[in-house]
C-alpha cells in the first residue's frame, strides 16, 4: 500500500509540475514574444490610442451611421457570454424576432412596396379590434403572459407603473389572488395579465411606454427647450448644468415600441401582407452572444440606412456615399475557410471604424 | 449557400482526422507497449512511478486511490480559489455544492458546467484544476482501454497504472497540446495572466445604463490563459469551457479554421484508439471493421443533424397551419436561407454548428460551438442518441470499452441464434461474462431514465427548464444523458447553475441538480470502466478455442452489421419512448408553444 500511495504523491507532484506549471509557461513565453497581439486579446486602438474593443467581439452600435452586429442573448457583455437557449418551439423566441422586425419591416409588393408597415400597424392598433373584439392590448396579454409579465420586468419603471396600478386597483388585484392563491403577495410582474386587461379598458388604442422628456437650458435668460420623445431603447436619465433628461411611462398611441410588441399579432390579423424578407442573421442571436460578424448580406441589406446617415453627417451625395461603401463592404469581406464552407461576412467593429476614419474626420 | 459548402466541412473534417489517426495509432501503440525509452531523466521519473505489474484488481484500485487523490486535490483547489494567486479579477469561492459537482465533473472527464468559467474561476483554478484534471482524466479512460487490451490479448498483467498515465500524458497528450497551442494562438486565441481588458466602446455609451441605472462608458472583455487550455480541452475530449459559451466564444474558437482543428483534435484520439486497439492485438481487420460501424454510425448522426439544422429553417419563424383549434400562424419575413442561425457563430461556416453538435455528443467530448438547446427538434435528436449510444468512437477510451460490451453481446446473440458457445478473440464467453457486459451497459441506460423521470415528475425539473412543453423535458434528459455519458455537454437553458456562493439570484434547485448529476458523473465513469477490466481479465484466464470452419469471424462485413444491428437495436429498446416524448414530440407541434 505505500508503494501505491507513493506512486501516486509522484505522479501528482509531476503531473502538476507538467501539465499547470511548465506547459503553460511554455506556450506563455511563446505567446508574449511571437503573438503579442492574439495573446492579449486581438485588441484594437483607434487612431488617438484608446482602446475600443476587440476585432474577436461584438460591441453594441445603436446609431443609423454604423453597421448593427447581431443581437446579442448576454447584452454584449464580454465578460458573461451566453445564447438564448430558446428552442424553436418556444413562443419567446418568435416573440423577440417579431419585436425586431415590428420597426424596420416592409412591403415587398403592391402599391406601398418599399415601405414600412409600421404606419399601418399604428393605424390598426389605435382601432384597437382583434379577432371582431375590442382591446387589442388585452387580448394580447391573455394570449401571451409570458411575454406580458416580461414586458413588466425588463425595466424598472414599468414595475413601478404596474405597481401603481396595484394600489389604485385593489379590486382586480383581491381577484387575482383569488384565483391564484399559491401568490398571496404578487408582485407587479405577476399581475400583468390583470393589469393589461384593466389598461385596455382605460386607454382603448394606447400602450404604456416610456416618454423621454430632455429640456436643454440656454441660458437664464432664454426659456428651456424641452423635448418629449417615446423611446424604447435604453436611457439612463441625467442631471446636469446644460440640462435634464428624465424617463417616465404614460399611454401613448404610437412609436416603435407599439410597432414592436405588436407586429406579430397584426400579423396574424393580415396574413396576406407581403413583406420583404430580412437576413436571417440581422434577427437571430448568435451562441456567444458575442459574434463580431454578419454576412455580407445583412451588411447590404443595412447600407441604405447607413449611407443616408452618412450623406446627412457630411452633407455629400447619398449615391456617391452609398457606392463608396458598398465598395468597401466589399473589400473588407472576406468567407470561411476561403469560401469553401461558409457564405462572405464582414467584421462589424472594424467596418465601422473604416467609416469613422473616412467619414467622422470631418465632424469632429 | 450551396449543398457544396454545406457538406464539404463534415467530409473534410472526418477525411484528414481519419488520415491522421493511422499514423498516430502506431506512435500511440509503441508508446502503450512501453517501447519507447526515453533520455535518462525520463527512465528515472518511470522508475518513481513503476509499482511493477498489476493484475486487474490492482490496476482498478490504483484508479480509484489515484482519482480519490484528483478529488481531494481538485477540491481544495476550488474552495482556496479566493486565497490563491492569478486571480486579478479577485473572483470569490463557488458554491460547496457547485465545488463538489464540478470536482467530479472534471475529474470524470464529464465536464459538465454548473458555472460559467470567466464569471466564476480564477486564472489559478483554470491552470491548476481545469487544466491538469484535462490532462489526467482524459489520461484514465485511455489506461482503462489499454489494461483492457492486455487483458483481451492474454497478458499475464494488466500493465502498472501509474506508468500507463504518465506515459499518455507526457508523451502523448503533452506533445500534442504544445503543437495545438501554438497553431490556436496564431490564429487569435489569447494567452494573457492580465485581468479582463475594459475598453471604450467605438459609439459612446452604447453599451447601455448597467442594473443601477448608470451609464456603462466601457466594454469588459474577459480573457486569461486561454490558449494553454483549449488543445487539451479537445485532445482530451473533455470540453470544459473556459468561457461560459464554451467553444462558441470567439476567444476559444476565432475563426473556421480553429473549428476545424477544434473538430478534427477531439476525433483524433478517439479515432487513433480503435486502431490502436487493433495493432496491439494484432487484430487490423478486426479493427477497422468496428471503425467502419463507428464512421458508418458518426457520418448517419452528422448528415441527420446538418439536414434537420443547415437545410431547414428554424420552425419558430416559418408559417404553420392551423392544429386542434389554434389559428394558422403566418411566417415571419425572415429569409433563412442559412438554415436556423439562433445560437449559431457565422465565421464557423454553414454546417459547423450541427456537425459539431453531433460529433462533440458522439464523440464525448461535450465542448459545444452552438447553443444545442436551440437546434431544430429533430436535430437535437443527433446529439441526445450520441449520448445515449454512447460508443461512437465515445470518449477517450471508454468509448471503445463501451463498444466492446455491446460486441460482447452482439456476438452473445449470434451464438444463441446459431446455437454455438459464443466465441469472442477465441475465448469463450459465458455467464460470468455476460453478467459484467449487461452491468457495465444497463448502468448508462439506469442513470439516465431514473433521475430523469424524478426531476421530470416534480419542480425539481419542471421549474429548472427555461422551455416549455417537450424541449423542457428534452432539457432535462439532456441533463442526464450528458452526466451519465460523461459528456459535458447541455441544453444550455437548464437551470441548474448557483456560482460564486455570494451569488444572490442562485437557480432554485442547483443543489439537488448538482448533487444528483455528480453522482451520476460518477457511477458512470467508474462501473463500465472497472466490470470490463474484471470481463477481460476472465477472458484472458480462459484456454484459448482453436480456431475452425465454424468459428464466427470477427472481421468481416457480415460482423460489421451484426454489430451496428445490435448497437441500433439495444439503443433503441431502451431509448426510443424518451425520445419520442420529447424531440419528436416537439417537432409535430405545436409550434409556437406557449409563451
Amino acid at each position: 500500500m505505500t508503494a501505491h500511495l507513493r506512486a501516486c504523491l509522484w505522479l501528482l507532484v509531476l503531473t502538476v509540475l507538467l501539465c499547470s506549471v511548465l506547459y503553460p509557461l511554455v506556450l506563455y513565453g511563446i505567446a508574449q514574444t511571437v503573438f503579442r497581439n492574439q495573446a492579449d486579446g486581438s485588441l484594437i486602438a483607434d487612431a488617438r490610442g484608446r482602446l475600443v474593443g476587440s476585432g474577436l467581439i461584438a460591441q453594441p452600435f445603436t446609431a443609423d451611421e454604423y453597421f448593427q452586429p447581431r443581437p446579442s442573448a448576454v447584452s454584449y457583455n464580454a465578460a458573461a457570454s451566453g445564447a438564448s437557449n430558446w428552442a424553436a418551439s418556444n413562443y419567446l423566441l418568435r416573440d423577440r424576432v417579431a419585436q425586431q422586425l415590428g420597426p424596420i419591416a416592409k412591403y415587398r409588393s403592391g402599391v406601398k412596396a418599399g415601405q414600412l408597415v409600421g404606419p399601418d400597424l399604428e393605424r390598426w392598433f389605435q382601432k384597437d379590434r382583434y379577432a371582431d373584439k375590442s382591446g387589442i392590448v388585452a387580448q394580447w396579454a391573455a394570449l401571451h403572459p409570458t411575454v406580458a409579465q416580461n414586458w413588466v420586468k425588463a425595466d424598472k419603471l414599468r414595475g413601478e407603473y404596474v405597481a401603481a396600478w396595484q394600489k389604485a386597483h385593489s379590486q382586480e388585484v383581491a381577484q387575482w389572488v383569488r384565483d391564484n392563491p399559491d401568490t398571496p403577495e404578487p408582485k407587479p410582474e405577476d399581475l400583468a395579465v390583470p393589469f393589461f386587461t384593466s389598461f385596455s379598458k382605460d386607454h382603448p388604442g394606447m400602450f404604456p411606454s416610456a416618454v423621454v422628456t430632455r429640456s436643454v437650458s440656454k441660458g437664464p435668460r432664454t426659456e428651456d427647450k424641452v423635448t418629449r420623445n417615446v423611446s424604447e431603447g435604453p436611457v439612463a436619465e441625467h442631471n446636469t448644468a446644460e440640462g435634464k433628461t428624465t424617463k417616465q411611462i404614460e399611454p401613448v398611441k404610437a412609436g416603435a415600441g407599439i410597432q414592436a410588441v405588436f407586429f406579430d399579432l397584426w400579423l396574424q390579423a393580415h396574413p396576406d401582407a407581403d413583406l420583404a424578407p430580412v437576413p436571417a442573421d440581422m434577427v437571430m442571436a448568435s451562441g456567444s452572444g458575442l459574434d463580431p460578424h454578419i454576412t455580407l448580406g445583412n451588411a447590404l441589406w443595412q447600407l441604405d440606412r447607413v449611407a443616408a446617415a452618412w450623406a446627412k453627417k457630411t452633407g455629400r451625395d447619398q449615391d456617391t456615399i452609398r457606392g463608396e461603401i458598398e465598395k468597401l463592404l466589399r473589400q473588407m469581406s472576406f468567407a470561411p475557410l476561403a469560401g469553401l464552407v461558409g457564405v462572405p461576412l464582414v467584421n462589424v467593429l472594424e467596418v465601422n471604424l473604416a467609416l469613422r476614419e473616412r467619414y467622422g474626420k470631418a465632424r469632429e | 449557400m450551396s449543398q457544396f459548402q454545406v457538406w464539404l466541412l463534415p467530409l473534410l473534417i472526418l477525411s484528414v482526422t481519419t488520415a491522421l489517426a493511422i499514423p498516430l495509432s502506431r506512435y500511440l501503440a509503441w508508446i502503450m507497449d512501453g517501447r519507447y525509452r526515453g533520455p535518462a531523466f525520463l527512465r528515472w521519473i518511470e522508475s518513481r512511478l513503476n509499482t511493477g505489474p498489476q493484475s486487474w484488481s490492482q490496476y482498478a484500485i490504483a484508479m480509484l486511490l489515484f482519482n480519490t487523490l484528483m478529488f481531494v486535490f481538485g477540491f481544495v483547489v476550488l474552495s482556496l480559489q479566493r486565497q490563491m494567486p492569478l486571480n486579478p479579477d479577485g473572483k470569490g469561492m463557488l458554491a460547496p455544492t457547485t465545488i463538489f459537482n464540478s470536482v467530479i465533473s472534471f475529474l470524470t472527464n464529464t465536464n459538465l458546467q454548473h458555472y460559467s468559467g470567466e464569471q466564476c474561476f480564477s486564472y489559478f483554478s483554470q491552470l491548476f484544476f481545469v487544466c491538469w484534471n484535462m490532462f489526467l482524466s482524459a489520461s484514465v479512460g485511455f489506461c482503462g482501454l489499454a489494461a483492457i487490451i492486455r487483458g483481451l490479448r492474454g497478458d499475464k498483467h494488466m500493465g502498472n497504472y501509474y506508468l500507463d498515465m504518465w506515459r499518455v500524458c507526457a508523451y502523448t497528450f503533452l506533445p500534442a497540446s504544445l503543437i495545438m497551442g501554438v497553431l490556436l494562438m496564431a490564429d487569435g486565441v489569447p494567452l494573457t495572466l492580465q485581468a479582463s481588458a475594459k475598453v471604450a466602446t467605438v459609439e459612446p455609451g452604447a453599451m447601455g445604463p448597467d442594473a443601477n441605472g448608470q451609464v456603462q462608458e466601457k466594454q469588459e472583455i474577459a480573457r486569461g490563459p486561454v490558449a494553454a487550455i483549449i488543445p487539451i480541452k479537445h485532445l482530451g475530449t473533455n470540453g470544459g469551457g473556459f468561457f461560459g459559451a464554451n467553444s462558441a466564444h470567439p476567444f476559444e474558437n476565432p475563426s473556421a479554421w480553429s473549428n476545424f482543428l477544434t473538430v478534427m483534435n477531439f476525433c483524433l484520439f478517439p479515432f487513433a484508439l480503435v486502431l490502436m486497439f487493433g495493432r496491439m492485438l494484432k487484430q487490423r481487420r478486426h479493427a477497422w471493421v468496428i471503425f467502419g460501424v463507428m464512421m458508418t454510425m458518426l457520418i448517419i448522426f452528422i448528415g441527420w443533424a446538418v439536414f434537420w439544422d443547415s437545410l431547414r429553417p428554424n420552425p419558430a419563424l416559418t408559417a404553420h397551419p392551423a392544429i386542434a383549434g389554434r389559428p394558422a400562424v403566418p411566417a415571419l419575413p425572415v429569409d433563412q436561407s442559412l438554415g436556423n442561425l439562433e445560437g449559431k457563430e457565422l465565421r464557423f461556416g454553414t454546417s459547423a454548428g450541427p456537425t459539431f453538435a453531433a460529433a462533440t455528443t458522439a464523440i464525448a467530448c461535450g465542448s459545444v460551438d452552438c447553443a444545442h438547446d436551440s437546434l431544430n427538434p429533430l436535430a437535437g435528436l443527433s446529439p441526445l442518441t450520441g449520448m445515449w449510444l454512447n460508443c461512437i468512437y465515445g470518449g477517450k477510451g471508454v468509448g471503445m470499452i463501451n463498444l466492446l460490451l455491446y460486441l460482447i453481446v452482439g456476438v452473445f446473440i449470434a451464438g444463441l441464434m446459431v446455437g454455438r458457445t459464443p466465441e469472442y478473440l477465441s475465448k469463450k464467453v459465458e455467464a460470468r461474462e455476460m453478467k459484467l457486459a449487461m452491468l457495465a451497459l444497463l448502468v448508462h441506460p439506469i442513470m439516465i431514465l431514473m433521475p430523469a423521470g424524478l426531476f421530470a415528475a416534480t419542480d425539481l425539473g419542471v421549474k429548472s427548464t427555461n422551455n416549455p412543453g417537450p424541449h423542457g423535458l428534452s432539457e432535462i434528459v439532456y441533463e442526464f444523458s450528458s452526466a451519465s455519458a460523461n459528456n459535458g455537454s447541455e441544453f444550455g437553458g437548464l437551470n441548474t447553475g448557483w456560482g460564486l456562493n455570494d451569488n444572490p439570484n442562485p437557480a432554485p434547485y442547483s443543489r439537488p441538480w448538482d448533487i444528483a448529476t455528480g453522482l451520476v458523473m460518477l457511477f458512470s465513469r467508474f462501473i463500465p470502466v472497472i466490470a470490463p477490466l474484471a470481463l477481460a481479465a476472465s477472458l484472458a484466464a480462459k484456454k484459448p478455442t482453436p480456431f475452425t470452419v465454424g468459428t464466427m469471424r470477427t472481421d468481416t462485413f457480415t460482423f460489421g452489421c451484426l454489430l451496428f444491428g445490435t448497437i441500433i437495436l439495444l439503443g433503441a429498446l431502451l431509448f426510443l419512448p424518451v425520445a419520442v416524448l420529447g424531440p419528436v414530440a416537439e417537432h409535430f407541434g405545436p409550434i409556437p408553444f406557449g409563451g
